[in-house]
């Protein structure tokens, strides 16, 4: 999701350490979540492949989150 | 039977019947039907009855010339989650801060009400109790970008170009999915490790080193209490932002 933060919340250390906290966290959840959903397809429609593609959505989402963390800080 | 609290034993001795039969109808089988009652459901009721009390005491005690110790407390606290919020969101950030407070409040609190003998901490006996802040957070969030942008709040999640939009709504689906995965695993794993190392070192030396570990374990709350609301001030941020 495109935004566009307050600037003066660039300098705030605690706020930087909130989001940064989210990088451990948000690839992990993210794969997870796309599984799971695939998972969930999978039963629900009666197939044997959506998981993988959960899989590789939830990988992806993770990675798009984490840049827009990273690219958010630094680019301003 | 699981291991009860005695606040957990009370509630379950007066309401499992009544609780019983609300379960059932909604298709729900408790594990234990003398117990429907766990822990971290008596030890949220207990926090959510000590805040309003605590709330009613303080509104009792408002004074402008004379302001309590009580008072200043939580206005401090007030005043620290408006300047915050107004610094991430901007300035018409304050309808947002009874949300944020409240939250922060209950937190706290579900945090720090571990520490006294004879209770436990909800948000680290059960992941559901972060579960439900953070499930409850990520409506709000979403909530308060359609009030503000309509339908076009939609649009946030087609990305930038109409023609990735196909491949953008499910990232931007599962990748805010996943900010209530991270709120949840990491409000409970922490509370849950503060509780258990404490608990270690209390059965391996059981006088003055745990108290070390209880200091770590408030800093921790405060921490922990303050990275779940500022993240949800982020999160608000950027379903309320204006677009450039």
């Amino acid at each position: 999701m495109s935004s566009s933060p307050n600037p003066s919340s660039k300098d705030n250390f605690w706020v930087q350490l909130a989001r940064y906290s989210q990088l451990g966290f948000i690839l992990p959840a993210a794969t997870l979540v796309g599984w799971l959903i695939g998972v969930g397809l999978d039963k629900w429609l009666h197939t044997t492949w959506l998981y993988l593609l959960g899989l590789l959505v939830g990988t992806a989402a993770g990675f798009v989150e984490l840049i827009r963390i990273v690219i958010s800080d630094s680019g301003k | 039977m699981p291991e009860q609290l005695w606040i957990t034993e009370i509630l379950n001795r007066a309401l499992a019947r009544p609780v019983d039969v609300l379960l059932r109808a909604l298709h729900v089988a408790p594990h234990y039907p003398q117990a429907p009652i766990s822990n971290a459901v008596a030890m949220q009721l207990l926090v959510f009855l000590l805040l309003v009390v605590v709330f009613a005491i303080v509104r009792s005690l408002l004074s402008v010339d004379r302001p309590g110790a009580l008072q200043h407390i939580f206005e401090g606290v007030h005043g620290f989650i408006t300047h915050q919020s107004e610094e991430i969101i901007g300035h018409h950030s304050s309808a947002y801060t009874p949300y944020l407070a409240a939250l922060g409040y209950y937190i706290l609190v579900s945090n720090l009400i571990g520490l006294i003998p004879g209770f436990e901490s909800p948000t680290a006996a059960s992941p559901s109790v972060p579960l439900g802040c953070a499930i409850l957070s990520f409506f709000y969030y979403h909530a308060q970008g359609f009030k503000h942008s309509g339908v076009k709040y939609l649009a946030h999640f087609a990305g930038p170009m109409p023609v990735l939009a196909p491949l953008m709504v499910p990232i931007e689906m599962i990748s805010h999915l996943a900010r209530v995965l991270s709120l949840t695993i990491r409000l409970y794993a922490n509370m849950f490790a503060g509780d258990m190392v404490t608990l270690v070192f209390f059965s391996l030396v059981p006088v003055g080193i745990p108290i070390l570990f209880l200091g770590l374990h408030i800093g921790v709350s405060f921490l922990q209490t303050y990275i779940f609301v500022l993240l949800v001030t982020v999160y608000l941020q950027g379903a309320v932002a204006t677009e450039h």
